[in-house]
């Protein structure tokens, strides 16, 4: 008689226990870490190379180039390997009507193509990441590099350059009406400039206190710009002419903040080849071909950068 | 030795302390009473169930296939934002028109999904991501369009922050939103299939009390069974069995649809992946220098096609996945041709394979590869519903069956102790 009573009881008890015992796993909830970002470590200090290789003697017809050297087998090929950029307005970007690159390091490829192959439009573009300039021309994949490509001391270690075609001054680029002459003027503001650039050693070396953003790209400073999250941007004068005359309620101001100057980068071994363009560009100077370049696209900067004068090593 | 008593008489038994009747009727008392807890419980169990695959399952599938959608054209979009700046100064109407389509559709999955999901729920932050970034991301691309028609270079440069946005925080979001829902609905599914303890453990208390009960009455009269315990017993077996087998059934279709869930979820990452690999084919094209990379445009097809990928698992779930496969390798090797263009310096020749006509170029056979996947997601979601219809068809009567025939037992043992005890009158 009492077994019934026990056999429901005890199955009630379970069976109330399985009701209100809760059913499912949770799903586990897998967040990954974020890897840290490695620090890159400080380069050793580097003794540059000043002065480019002298040019011997006069500069060889289109077409009938010395026998074995660089330049025949470019003529061999049929044109130039040329690495450039498709996004700074002004000196190497793409016009999206026509999908032509245009600008003033575009220019000096074609007039480099002109003068040994005779044919300015022998040329075949190369887009390169800012980053791959260099190995590119390590691994032979372009003959020149002329991307507002500048001398620094660490790149000549890899690569050789012609004499400066321009100066590449760093100055500051500000919003029109700001009211900001002078890097002084930013103290304790948000300056922007590129990560890993002689820029942002520069402005975090300056006493102003200044909260230095970096950003992959310059381009990516000025959206931020435009949006008022900094207050300026720095870097290269041609390069923020290029980003002024796109946006003008932006304008270039201040002092240099930094010397420095472009070059054609050209492969360590083919010195020939840097000869060469070192005395397509005496002729540019002397002939002010290459002052009408950049008047041409550069006339937002007052005064329009001009060409040094060469220093030769040799 | 049975007895017939006559009437008016008490005969005495040799029984401990109480009389039979009495006996009995405490007997009788206490099996009913399990029928009755049975019944209800069964009740409960059975209505729980049907809730979890019909109403409850279907609403938090459609908010997982709405979660799901949203995924996938957020991703469209920024495949015919990129696609579209690819081909110039303005972009092709049909692909204008695909882009507005996929945000229209996307804010609108967006508001469905906020008014399903009740406040505060797990879900509830990914879906305000996704609707706090929409409209800056918009904002980005169109400014994007005013410099690219404006000849400006400056665009590329929007386009490549727009595209970084949708990548890094806006599908991660919509992501998010759609494991939490298909978790929820694998959870439902799962309590729709899993043995129910309770009512089979009452059933059989039950029915041992009334084997007890029949053992002894056998013992003492030689009698087998009365008519009343019979059946009883006879609605309690039928009643258990009915539970197991519908449990049976039920379990192994919710478990196949639980398969062909995974099998869905697994293409439609596949999709979302290669238009994510298109839009940074067309970035790499237009904004190169800006942080795009054809390295991402590997990583991602490797991500559905390499061993162990998206596909595998799919097929794994039971996707038929050969024709996207092959379509997969196909548009790879188009790929490959729009790199060597690019990086050979012939632009315009990687620009005609990517927005062009020609039947090997990168767009028709990106497109036969889109069309592929939305089929192989189609068909799994149809298998889905059949599966969840199979389960649902299994569940019928569950809740009020097995309990009508706990309370006719009942009724049975009430009949059948009644008339026993009527004996001793």
């Amino acid at each position: 008689m009492r077994r019934p009573a026990i056999y429901l009881g005890v199955a009630a008890l379970l069976a109330l226990g399985t009701l209100l015992l809760p059913g499912g796993d949770t799903p586990a909830g897998a967040t990954a870490p974020a890897p840290p970002a490695a620090a890159a470590p400080a380069a050793p200090a580097c003794t540059p190379v000043v002065g480019g290789l002298r040019p011997q003697g006069a500069l060889p017809a289109p077409g009938a180039m010395p026998a074995g050297s660089t330049m025949a087998a470019i003529v061999a090929k049929g044109r130039l390997v040329a690495g450039v950029d498709q996004g700074k307005f002004t000196t190497g970007y793409r016009d999206p009507q026509t999908g032509q690159l245009q600008g003033a390091d575009i220019d000096l490829v074609h007039q480099i193509a002109a003068a040994i192959l005779g044919d300015p439009d022998k040329v075949q573009f190369v887009v390169l990441d800012i980053a791959d300039r260099a190995q590119a021309l390590v691994d032979r994949r372009v003959d020149v590099v002329v991307n507002t490509f500048t001398i620094t001391c660490e790149r000549q270690k890899q690569v050789e350059f012609s004499t400066p075609y321009l100066a590449a001054s760093q100055r500051i680029l500000v919003t029109r009406g700001s009211g900001v002459g002078e890097v002084e003027q930013l103290a304790g503001k948000r300056v922007c400039t590129s990560r890993g650039s002689t820029t942002e050693t520069v402005l975090r070396g300056l006493p102003l206190r200044l909260d230095v953003v970096t950003y992959t790209g310059i381009p990516d400073c000025v959206l931020d710009l435009q949006r008022g999250r900094v207050d300026a941007v720095s870097s290269d004068e041609v390069i923020l002419a290029g980003l002024a005359a796109q946006d003008p309620q932006t304008e270039v101001v201040g002092r240099t903040l930094v010397d420095a100057s472009y070059g054609v980068g050209v492969n360590k071994g083919q010195t020939d080849l840097v000869r060469f363009v070192n005395a397509l560009l005496e002729r540019s100077r002397a002939d002010g071909s290459l002052a009408a370049v950049d008047r041409k696209w550069l006339s937002v900067l007052k005064p329009v950068p001009q060409p040094a004068a060469a220093r030769y090593r040799d | 030795m049975a007895v017939p008593p006559a009437a008016g008489q008490r005969r005495r038994v040799p029984w401990s302390g109480s009389s039979t009747p009495d006996r009995l009727r405490r007997v009788g008392v206490v099996v009913v009473a399990g029928c009755l807890i049975a019944a209800s419980v069964s009740l409960v169990s059975g209505l729980a169930r049907v809730d979890a695959v019909n109403e409850g399952g279907g609403r938090v599938a459609a908010i997982t296939a709405d979660a799901a959608e949203l995924y996938r054209t957020l991703a469209d979009a920024d495949a015919s934002a990129t696609t579209g700046y690819v081909s110039g100064g303005v972009e092709p109407a049909a692909v204008r028109a695909r882009y507005d389509d996929d945000i229209t559709r996307a804010s609108t999955g967006l508001v469905s999904a906020a008014g399903r999901i009740p406040g505060g729920d797990a879900a509830a932050a990914s879906v305000a991501t996704v609707a706090a970034q929409l409209p800056a991301y918009t904002g980005l691309i169109e400014t994007a369009r005013t410099y690219n028609r404006q000849g400006l270079p400056l665009g590329q440069s929007y386009l490549t922050s727009a595209s970084t946005l949708m990548r890094t925080t806006i599908l991660p979001a919509a992501a998010e939103l759609r494991r939490i829902e298909t978790a929820a609905l694998a959870q439902d599914y799962a309590s729709g299939g899993a043995f129910p303890f309770g009512v089979v453990l009452l059933g059989i208390a039950v029915l041992a009390g009334l084997v007890d009960l029949g053992v002894r009455e056998y013992r003492r009269t030689h009698r087998v069974l009365s008519p009343g315990l019979a059946a009883a017993s006879g609605l309690v077996v039928v009643a258990l069995v009915w539970w197991v087998v519908v449990t049976a059934v039920a379990g192994s279709a919710l478990s196949d649809a639980r398969q062909r869930s995974d099998a869905s979820t697994a293409v439609d990452d596949a999709r979302t992946a290669v238009l994510q690999a298109r839009s940074n084919e067309s970035l790499v094209l237009v904004a190169r220098g800006g942080g795009a990379a054809n390295t991402q445009f590997v990583a991602q097809l490797d991500r559905v096609l390499g061993p162990g990928g998206l596909l595998d698992a799919a097929a794994a779930g039971g996707a038929d996945v050969g024709a996207v496969r092959s379509a997969a390798q196909d548009w790879q090797a188009a790929h490959q041709e729009v790199r060597k263009r690019d990086d050979g310096g012939d632009y315009p020749g990687a620009v005609a394979s990517v927005v062009g006509n020609d039947p090997n170029g990168s767009n028709v056979t990106f497109q036969r590869l889109d069309a592929a996947l939305g089929a192989a997601v189609d068909a799994q979601r149809a298998a889905f519903t059949a599966a969840i219809g199979r389960a649902g068809g299994a569940q019928t009567l569950l809740a009020a069956g097995p309990a009508v025939l706990l309370l006719l037992a009942a009724g049975a043992v009430v009949s059948g102790v009644g008339r026993r005890v009527g004996e001793y009158r």
